[in-house]
């Protein structure tokens, strides 16, 4: 028997709808697991570092009067490491640098560049702030990510001003910036990555003259301007309302 | 150091002239004109406002925008206005943006009805909200602990808590992740935050984000009534406030005070109330028959007492420990010393000290106050860890380096928690503490000779003993000594005192600021001795004819039989003596154990022969000296438990009361019919507590050291220096046998042990050594590893630690099983039982190098104040 | 021909290696200052009128001259954060030109006795901060830095330090965060980080173009570089175009040139048949411009923008074009300051995210212009009341939007609801009122 609308039955909990949070770090709506010890600093002694990364580590120290001044550079050596930051790499910077791995573990997710969860190698940002978005930003996210597909080592995300508007529409691969993309750009800078080869030599914003060196353009692309469209440049907005 | 000064100005608030301390903070500085201005990030026990939350806006002439009066200093003259439309306006604004995400189930929430949130919603919200966007969801009530449930939804984001972790106790555990409107309240990986002081972050939140678990639920805030005590679970006595619905204690609060505890408890304080309403509970009085405990009448259980006292006569012994009350220890030691001409006394674990030296420790000028932890230039952590021995202190001591900059000196055979805080940090050998002060004291005095060899004799060099007294003088004279009356529990208590002594002498610790502080072993050591419930001296150390045994000598009496009959108020020898063996011997030869005591122990159940049970603190009244010699008062917050289906009366009765009774039938009178009849005998006994009253001590307590009626009547001890031998060398660890030390991990207490919620937190033996030994050993961290000698031995999980020194080893001792009090200071042989696979429940507490390690060793400059300026859900 | 400081040779071929450098007068100027006094320098600085080029144009000889004398441990930090969107003028000099903001960071750090140096560089600008790894480690084996620099008794230890991708580490006190490792927090101010701001030590911020004016204030002589632009903004500036012009890039231009000149000169103006609907004279964080001639009139300063209702900042224009609804543009903006929104405080926190929530209202059909009120309101209500600007940054834009084109947003408004079947807009009282459960579409935008 249906419940007529008026049914409280039809209210149960699992119904109603609810908008979820939503994080870009896990963990965020599970409980502590009660089976772990407290997460204190972990004792060199039974934490292992391979020497290269202590030692880089070590090195970013000496640089500050204050050891925790590392905390970027060092998080930065162990996500290349590791691939993300990872517990397992946070804990081995916390194990050299004498602080909790809750401490980096709060400062890794503030940050947009730490990658809070297992991510593709080749990472591709594509900036769609305002001065890309207005000359097709949104639209080059769209045929980036069309073109990794779902290449697993691909790790396409939507970017904040990449502080490159000269170039716009662009991106930044594997910290490489080029622009300014069009669709084509997209394909052939997934292919380049894929097979190993440097990534659209043309396009790099390194090689390029000041403006005033360069022609004047004629014109904006007319493809794919339309800044509505509800992509989020930003690593962290990831999740949307759900039903929970 | 010297205390910051007060100087009063005037400022205009709301129209109104105010005075008020210059550089109170505005929302501070306004509650002298009767002027509230909204807070919720605002907590100055957290140190430097944040003014994160910006509920406390107001509107200061001369400034265009509006200022957080949560982190402007007053200044003379200033003018400000709280009820301007644009404050109102910003008030409104601030309240109606924190109600976006806040979801309004108040009705449910444990925090209803006491909450901030609700309170300022109600006092300074705008009433009504525009916002019809969806709220954020989390599920909700998360696990965060053991200890504390999280409601994400509700959490405002205020930082309080994670303040609290990061500032107060350190241990960063507890943390903000991602950022903007994604931030949430979190640890790392979903460890649960787990550490000693917890449960403060529950009283902290402003909302009802934070959950004590084993308060959700329980009542709401017009079931409940509020009772001021003193916590009795460990010696920094801390003041709190119970919660009581229909008799019982449902939650403990801290009732701040700045002097004892600074507005903080800790887990065992806050969490162990449940210890009072369990089943282990005795709850009337205990006959052994045919080997059994069985209940009996208080008539049956008192005669039969009194028998066995009037019998032993000076062949009976008494211990106290716990929680006994000064009272108790009075009228006990009265009715052994007058009725039974006895005098074989002991309320330390480790063996009396001679008079003049017992005298000469408690000194009125000698003696430091908890504040001057915070404000001495510089404290010399003398083979102490506070964060098992009196954990409060803990936390004062991170705040003088924090916030005052104070200079913290730390000579320890284990590595303390405190350690990353130091200015200097010297390992010594376990048990050499003696030979340490021995150095200092050459060193002090130039004595080149003693000075080498007592620095060998406890395993360091002269200049690491010259180099940690410059570090401790050279801030200035307000020095402080921090030491725990382990120091005399060797053969050797006596000699360790005269080296104290002499170093305290020398560097003359008379004044203000500076001293000695003792944390005894037990809750109310200093009380119960200065009660005169010692072998050495009656109360207020008077001299006494014919001194008794001390506790090892009880011990071996018993043992031998020359005592017959033991009376043990508030303790468990089998438990918390060093020389566990000879206790059980002790206790299997005695004829009569008497046990006045709580909680079902070891002890109780395995050798008492008549049981008095006894109060739990919550149920007591009386007084305790807190180790700075401030008099507290314990008030009952309920009535005596019964038990289950006896008619009244033959329940639990007041401690002064059943002693009083006792020696009734021992033909001694005390005349006392009341509680507050003894406290009064108590203050008339002890000259230093003359003219002191119940009154007096309030709820705040009264330091007796500086009344200056109490310093005349304790009269002159001797400053003069003796000369001291240096003690013989620590044992040399070789190829198979370590150096042992041990230390008494704050949870292993009975009360811990039957309190619910505590389970996780019970202590299991860890041997703790060096990554190196481990290595030779073949050891790896959380193998079962085996340490003894001569036979007895312990077993415990390998905790490797970076700090251990090589070739020593660390053991707990006072757990319930696998106790090291089977044996001394020496050296140990180490075996390799097995590997971790099995199911060893690796305890957190203990388990964690968060004890010798804290994140932070921040650069000196940055610790100065600056000038003002799938888890298993919840289902309890 | 107006004056250059930093364009006329920029992309001259190895500008970035100490020796052309050098070849070109570099690092004479630190030597001349080394054998002045500190005080003196500032004294330039001060005459020159240089105004901050990083967002707040406060002076900064003046911000050098509240640091405390002295010799406590002071530092020098240059803010190379650049996250501004619009904003990429310190990307192309430090990496064409790095030697540069060496020299003018090793002058400012001996004026004002610092003995350390960083240059906090946003993580993304990675090329970038390589250059100027290189380029220090050249510095130091040439000894214009390190261990007596140039022979003196002044000693400099320089690094790059690299941020991590956060927009708030450009704000002054939550870069000090960043730099200590902690999460890119703002603090309270005061204290001022002159008076407590790196390991709570006096510290002179200041961005990447500010420092590199300083060599030229020196070699000129602060009085005469004062004659350059105008007499309240004084000196050249490098205008970032952006958006939808024909030639967007870095221009440098004396302050005080007529905006035309800028976005229709230099950059070519809008494309083919379109007309500028507004711009952002000073990176997203200003409120917007009507492309109107009044303000195309504008010379291009401090004062005339800031009159006109808008702010300089980081002088990155945007050239929002007719064809671009202000609605999108609302929103995007809204986005990104929701997105850096650091979370300490309350109104910045929730304000962002619920003027998102709103225009996303708006977008999908689902508004009224009852909440253009609301949201006006709420802009207001984060105006002024935040620990930061950042709050200021979204309010003051969004706010700008909605009192020039007001209409244009009602109309939208109007539009979505049509397209969204619910016809005129009535005031939403509640959920079932506002038609079907869109909620789906806001899939893509967090929460
Ligand atoms: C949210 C926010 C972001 C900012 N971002 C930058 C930036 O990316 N680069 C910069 O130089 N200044 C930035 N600023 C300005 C700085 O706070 C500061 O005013 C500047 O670095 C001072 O240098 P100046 O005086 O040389 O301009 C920002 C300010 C705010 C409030
Ligand atoms: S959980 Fe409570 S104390 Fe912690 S930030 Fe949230 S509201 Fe504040
Ligand atoms: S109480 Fe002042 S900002 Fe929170």
């Amino acid at each position: 028997m249906t419940p007529s609308p008026s049914d409280p039955s039809r209210r149960l909990a699992g119904q109603v709808r609810r908008y979820s949070h939503g994080s870009r770090v896990p963990d965020w709506d599970r409980a502590a697991d009660l089976q772990k010890a407290p997460a204190v600093i972990p004792d060199l002694a039974t934490t292992r570092v391979s020497d290269e990364l202590r030692e880089a580590i070590e090195q970013y120290m000496s640089r500050y009067p204050d050891r925790r001044s590392a905390a970027l550079p060092a998080l930065m050596l162990a996500q290349k490491v590791h691939g993300w930051c990872s517990p397992l790499a946070i804990e081995q910077v916390a194990a050299v640098m004498r602080l909790t791995p809750g401490y980096l573990s709060s400062v890794a997710t503030f940050y947009d560049m730490f990658e809070t969860e297992p991510k593709g190698e080749h990472t591709v940002y594509v900036c769609t702030n305002i001065s890309c978005a207005l000359r097709g930003g949104d639209a080059i996210y769209e045929a980036m990510v069309e073109a990794a597909g779902d290449d697993p080592r691909m790790n396409v995300r939507t970017f904040e001003c990449l502080g490159a508007c000269d170039i716009a529409p662009m991106a930044s691969v594997n910290g490489e910036y080029v622009g300014p993309l069009d669709e084509a750009d997209c394909r052939q800078i997934v292919d380049e990555l894929t097979s190993g080869r440097p990534v659209l030599e043309h396009k790099r914003l390194r090689d390029r003259p000041s403006a005033i060196d360069l022609p004047m353009g004629d014109g904006l692309p007319t493809a794919g301007r339309d800044i509505s469209n509800r992509i989020t440049a930003s690593g962290n907005d990831v999740a949307g309302p759900k039903d929970m | 150091m010297p205390r910051p000064e007060i100087n009063w100005i005037t400022f205009s608030i709301d129209g109104r002239e105010v005075k008020a301390p210059e550089n109170a903070m505005l929302v501070d500085a306004a509650k002298y004109g009767d002027v509230e201005i909204p807070v919720f990030c605002y907590e100055p026990k957290l140190g430097q406002p944040v003014g994160a939350c910006r509920m406390c806006l107001v509107e200061i002439e001369g400034i265009p925008k509006l200022q957080t009066g949560c982190s402007t200093p007053v200044k003379d003259g200033m003018v400000v206005h709280t009820q301007t439309e644009r404050v109102h306006d910003a008030q409104r604004a601030v309240v109606e943006f924190l109600l976006i995400n806040h979801p309004l189930d108040c009705p449910v929430c444990d925090k209803g009805g006491e909450c901030p949130l609700q309170d300022i919603t109600y006092g300074w919200g705008p009433g009504t909200s525009r916002y019809i966007e969806p709220k954020r969801h989390f599920v909700k009530p998360l696990e965060l602990s053991p200890l504390i449930a999280i409601d994400r939804e509700r959490c405002i984001l205020c930082y309080r808590c994670v303040r609290f972790s990061q500032e107060i106790s350190e241990d960063y555990q507890l943390i903000l992740n991602e950022r903007g409107a994604h931030s949430f309240v979190a640890t790392f990986d979903g460890h649960p935050y787990v550490a000693p002081f917890t449960g403060n972050i529950v009283e902290l939140c402003p909302v009802g984000a934070l959950i004590s678990r084993s308060y959700r639920f329980r009542a709401r805030p017009w079931d409940i009534e509020g009772a001021g005590t003193v916590c009795t679970l460990c010696p920094s006595q801390c003041n709190v406030d119970l919660t009581v619905r229909d008799d019982r204690v449902l939650r403990v609060s801290a009732r701040d005070n700045d002097e004892v505890d600074d507005g903080w408890l800790c887990d065992k304080g806050r969490f162990a109330f449940q210890h009072i309403h369990v089943d282990e509970r005795i709850t009337e009085p205990l006959m052994r028959q045919d080997g059994k405990l069985v209940p009996v009448d208080w008539d049956t259980a008192l005669t039969a007492a009194a028998q066995a006292l009037g019998e032993a006569g000076p062949r009976a012994a008494a211990i106290a420990d716990g929680e006994t009350t000064n009272e108790e220890a009075f009228l006990l030691q009265r009715l052994f010393r007058e009725r039974l001409d006895c005098g074989n006394l002991s309320a330390r674990p480790g063996g009396d000290l001679p008079l003049p030296l017992a005298r000469g420790l408690a000194d009125p000028a000698l003696q430091a106050t908890v504040p001057d932890l915070e404000f001495a230039h510089a404290v010399l952590l003398l083979d102490c860890d506070p964060i098992d021995d009196a954990p409060i202190f803990d936390l004062r001591l991170r705040k003088g380096v924090r916030r005052r900059d104070m200079n913290l000196v730390v000579a320890s055979a284990r590595p303390t928690a405190l350690d990353a805080n130091a200015t200097t940090v010297l390992r010594h050998a376990p048990g050499t503490a003696e030979a340490l002060l021995v150095a200092l004291d050459a060193a002090l005095s130039d004595d080149r000779g003693n000075l080498g060899g007592a620095a060998s004799a406890a395993g360091s060099s002269a200049q690491a003993v010259q180099d940690l007294l410059e570090d401790l003088t050279s801030a200035g004279g307000d020095i402080v000594i921090l030491y725990s009356e382990r120091l005399f529990g060797g053969p050797r208590g006596p000699q360790a005192a005269e080296a104290l002594l002499n170093v305290a002498n020398r560097l003359n610790l008379t004044g203000e600021g500076a001293g000695l502080l003792e944390i005894p072993i037990g809750a109310n050591g200093r009380g119960v001795r200065e009660a005169g419930f010692a072998a050495t001296h009656g109360p207020g150390f008077a001299p006494v004819a014919n001194p008794g045994l001390a506790t090892h000598g009880i011990a071996e009496a018993l043992a031998e039989g020359q005592l017959s009959t033991l009376y043990l108020l508030h303790t468990d020898p089998l438990r918390h003596m060093s020389d566990g063996e000879l206790w059980e011997r002790a206790l299997s030869s005695a004829q009569t154990v008497i046990a006045h005591e709580s909680l079902m122990t070891e002890t109780v159940a395995t050798h008492a022969d008549i049981v008095f049970p006894g109060e739990a603190y919550a149920e007591k009244e009386g007084t305790l000296v807190h180790p700075d010699g401030r008099v507290q008062r314990l008030r009952r917050a309920i009535g005596h438990p019964t038990p289950f289906n006896r008619h009244p009366g033959s329940g639990v009765r007041a401690g002064w009361q059943v002693i009083s009774d006792l020696a009734k039938l021992l033909g001694l009178d005390f005349g006392v019919f009341a509680g507050s009849m003894a406290s009064q005998q108590l203050f008339a006994a002890v000259p230093f507590f003359n003219g002191l009253t119940l009154d007096e001590i309030g709820g705040r307590g009264v330091r007796w050291p500086a009344r200056e009626a109490a310093r005349l009547a304790f009269g002159e001890t001797s400053r003069e220096p003796v000369a001291l031998d240096v003690p013989p060398a620590a044992a040399v660890p070789s190829e198979d046998a370590l150096r042992v030390g041990t230390f008494r991990p704050l949870w292993s207490s009975k009360e811990v042990d039957v309190s619910p919620i505590l389970q996780y937190a019970r202590p299991t033996q860890v041997v703790e050594l060096s990554p190196v030994d481990a290595e030779r050993f073949g050891v790896a961290d959380g193998d079962k590893v085996e340490v003894g000698v001569n036979g007895t031995q312990v077993q415990g999980a390998a905790k490797l630690r970076h700090a251990v020194p090589e070739g020593t080893v660390f053991v707990a001792e006072g757990l319930s099983d696998a106790s090291s009090s089977l044996f001394n200071y020496g050296t140990v042989q180490l075996r390799r039982l097995g590997g971790s696979a099995e199911e060893s429940p690796i305890n957190p507490i203990i388990g964690m190098p968060a004890i010798g390690e804290s994140p932070f060793n921040p650069p000196r400059h940055e610790l100065r104040e600056s000038p003002p300026g799938t888890a298993p859900r919840m289902n309890e | 021909m107006s004056t250059l400081l930093f364009y006329d040779e920029i992309d001259k071929p190895g500008l970035a290696s100490l020796s052309t450098y050098h070849d070109i007068g570099g690092y004479s100027m630190l030597r001349k200052a080394l054998d002045m006094e500190p005080q003196a320098i500032i004294e330039q600085l001060l005459a020159s009128n240089v105004r901050g080029r990083g967002g707040a144009g406060f002076a900064m000889g003046r911000k050098a001259s509240f640091l405390p004398k002295g010799d406590m441990d002071k530092y020098l930090v240059c803010n190379a954060d650049e996250s501004e969107p619009g904003t990429f003028k310190d990307r192309e000099l430090m990496q064409k030109n790095p030697h540069l903001l060496i020299e003018g960071m090793a002058i400012a750090s001996y004026a004002i006795g610092a003995s350390r140096a960083y240059i906090f560089i946003r993580g993304e600008y990675m090329h970038q901060a390589d250059v100027l790894d290189a380029a220090i480690a050249e510095a130091r084996e040439a000894g214009f830095l390190g261990d007596r620099v140039m022979g003196s008794d002044y000693s400099l230890e320089l690094w790059v330090h690299r941020g991590a991708g956060a927009y708030i580490c450009g704000e002054e006190t939550a870069l000090l965060d960043a730099l200590e490792g902690k999460r890119g927090n703002p603090r309270l101010k005061p204290p001022f980080p002159a008076i407590e701001g790196l390991y709570q030590g006096p510290t002179l911020i200041n961005n990447v173009e500010t420092l590199m004016n300083v060599p030229h204030i020196l070699r000129m002589g602060g009085e005469k570089f004062a004659e350059i632009g105008t007499s309240g903004s004084t000196g050249t500036k490098v205008v970032c175009v952006s958006g939808c012009v024909r030639r967007p890039g870095n221009y440098e231009v004396e302050l005080g040139t007529p905006t035309r000149d800028i976005i229709y000169g230099l950059a070519g103006g809008p494309p083919e048949g379109r007309k500028i609907k507004c711009w952002f004279p000073g990176g997203s964080s200003a409120p917007v411009l009507p492309g109107t001639d009044e303000y195309m009139d504008l010379p291009f300063d401090f004062e005339s923008i800031a009159e006109a209702g808008s702010m300089l900042g980081s002088a990155a224009i945007i050239i929002v074009d007719d064809s671009v609804p202000i609605v999108d543009v609302a929103l995007k903006t809204a986005k990104f300051y929701r997105h850096e929104s650091c979370g300490k405080c309350t109104p910045c926190r929730e304000g962002t995210n619920w003027t998102v929530k709103m225009l996303e209202r708006i977008e999908n059909g689902q508004a009224t212009p009852m909440d253009l009120d609301i949201m006006a309101s709420v802009c207001d209500q984060i105006l002024g009341n935040c620990l930061c600007v950042l709050g200021d940054a979204m309010a003051m834009p969004i706010s700008s939007m909605i009192k020039h084109f007001r209409e244009e947003f009602e109309e939208h408004i109007e539009m979505a609801r049509e397209r969204n079947g619910l016809g005129a807009a009535i005031p939403v009282m509640n959920r079932d009122e506002r038609g079907p459960d869109r909620s789906a579409e806001y899939s893509a935008v967090g929460h």
